[in-house]
């Protein structure tokens, strides 16, 4: 067979097996690039997402913001003890005011709270906590 | 296109010629029946611009100008100007027996100018002969009766000639391939330069990513940085869990409604209201189960109760 009988659709052939390459080389360079934008993205949401976890769950700064539970009573109606990073108060005889502000207090600071127990006794209540940071 | 540079076969086609047969590629010399020619000495320096005045030279020449393609080449100070009819050529090489298939490159008796020096005998009655520098066909009576005869052979064959299968079998003309064979180029290097210039897209996250490791060297490692996640995201969950149940159970208190006990540990969250009246009781369980709480239930007739597994 003489291919040169041929010669303009040949031409054009080639060409358009090469635009067909080049659309490939494209639209895979293109997948290429989304996906490995998207890791990135992924990967950079995530840390910040564990940064954002780590500042709040473990705040060097939780250590003072947990006095503020120690300020909210007299000392005569609290026992606490804070130890390291760690906290076992029990508040006798507050009133609901006061137990609203503990409750509010407490759940407004990013500690672990292991145990909380409150119970009625008469007007007032006896409120034993146990927490970590 | 002879990519080998083998030799091909090389005949004289003429108008007189009776059936040829080919069984392979030859190359074919058309004699001055089948073109124009018109020598002129100009002052131009390549073929592309003679090419361009052609259609000009031939003007008075030619009865019509349509279908006529042109073909130039320099020899010594003149330009050499052939037109001819692509269709008229493949038409007489039909008529001849001679199959698109096996024609090779057509070339012009007027190049081989330079090999005639004694005559070419086209058949048993006219001859092809250079008189004056032009090639033309004479008959062989007018030749001296012991004239010696020029034997065609491959190596007198041109450099350049002409490609007449591509033009007139084709189903595309020159110019539409040449106008789609450029679109499909261009949008090639269109596609090509995306594809180039496509590193990523993502050039900003990746240096937010690199600062956020260099400023938090510890999560650099993918195990630490898991370990640390799951650790993190399981403390977030859980106390959050508690915060919501707590802020949940906080709305449920009203008028008539006082927490007798309350009691959080990790695993589980219970809670006894004391409420006033049964109604209220009654009340106070139905407002609790549409706040999601299902297992809210009484347990006197003032009691309710209230446990969440956390």
């Amino acid at each position: 067979m003489n291919w040169k009988q041929y010669q303009n659709e040949l031409i054009v052939l080639i060409t358009f097996l090469l635009l067909i390459i080049a659309l490939t080389y494209k639209n895979v360079k293109v997948s290429w690039a989304i996906e490995n934008s998207h890791t990135i993205t992924s990967s950079l949401n995530e840390l910040k997402e564990i940064i954002e976890l780590k500042k709040r769950w473990a705040d060097k700064a939780t250590t003072k913001r947990v006095d503020k539970l120690q300020n909210i009573v007299s000392s005569s109606k609290l026992k606490w003890n804070k130890k390291s990073k760690k906290l076992t108060a029990t508040y006798i005889d507050i009133n609901s005011r006061e137990l609203n502000k503990v409750v509010t207090t407490l759940l407004n600071i990013a500690v672990q709270i292991e145990k909380l127990e409150i119970k009625q006794t008469g007007i007032t209540y006896r409120v034993d906590l146990k927490c970590k940071w | 296109m002879n990519f080998l540079g083998k030799s091909r076969g090389l005949v004289v086609v003429y108008k007189n010629m009776t059936q040829l047969s080919l069984n392979e590629t030859t190359d074919i010399v058309l004699t001055p029946q089948f073109y124009t020619m018109k020598k002129e000495k100009l002052p131009l320096k390549y073929a592309f611009q003679a090419k361009k005045i052609a259609p000009s030279l031939f003007d008075n020449l030619l009865d019509s100008t349509e279908g006529i393609e042109y073909f130039v080449y320099r020899e010594g100070d003149e330009w050499v100007f052939l037109a001819y009819n692509p269709d008229e050529i493949y038409a007489s090489l039909l008529s001849k027996n001679i199959k698109a298939e096996y024609i090779g490159k057509i070339f012009f008796a007027q190049q081989i100018l330079k090999f005639l020096t004694m005559p070419l005998m086209l058949g048993d009655s006219e001859a092809l002969v250079a008189i004056e520098g032009s090639v033309t066909v004479i008959p062989q009576s007018v030749l001296q009766s012991n004239v010696r005869a020029l034997t065609l052979n491959n190596s007198m064959t041109p450099k350049n000639g002409i490609t007449i299968q591509g033009t007139v079998s084709s189903l595309l003309t020159k110019k539409q391939a040449y106008i789609l064979a450029s679109i499909f180029f261009i949008f090639t290097l269109i596609f090509l330069g995306e594809g180039i210039s496509n590193n990523g897209g993502s050039n900003k996250a990746q240096v937010d990513l690199n600062k956020l490791l260099e400023s938090n060297p510890s999560l650099q490692s993918e195990y630490t940085r898991d370990s640390i996640a799951i650790k993190y995201r399981t403390i977030d969950k859980l106390e959050r869990k508690k915060r919501d149940n707590i802020k949940s159970l906080a709305r449920l208190i009203f008028k008539g409604v006082e927490v007798e006990t309350f009691i959080m540990t990790n695993k589980k969250l219970s809670i006894r209201f004391k409420c006033v009246s049964t109604k209220i009781a009654k009340h106070l369980v139905s407002l609790a189960k549409k706040s999601g709480f299902k297992s809210a239930k009484t347990l006197t007739w003032n009691i309710v109760y209230i446990e969440v597994n956390l």
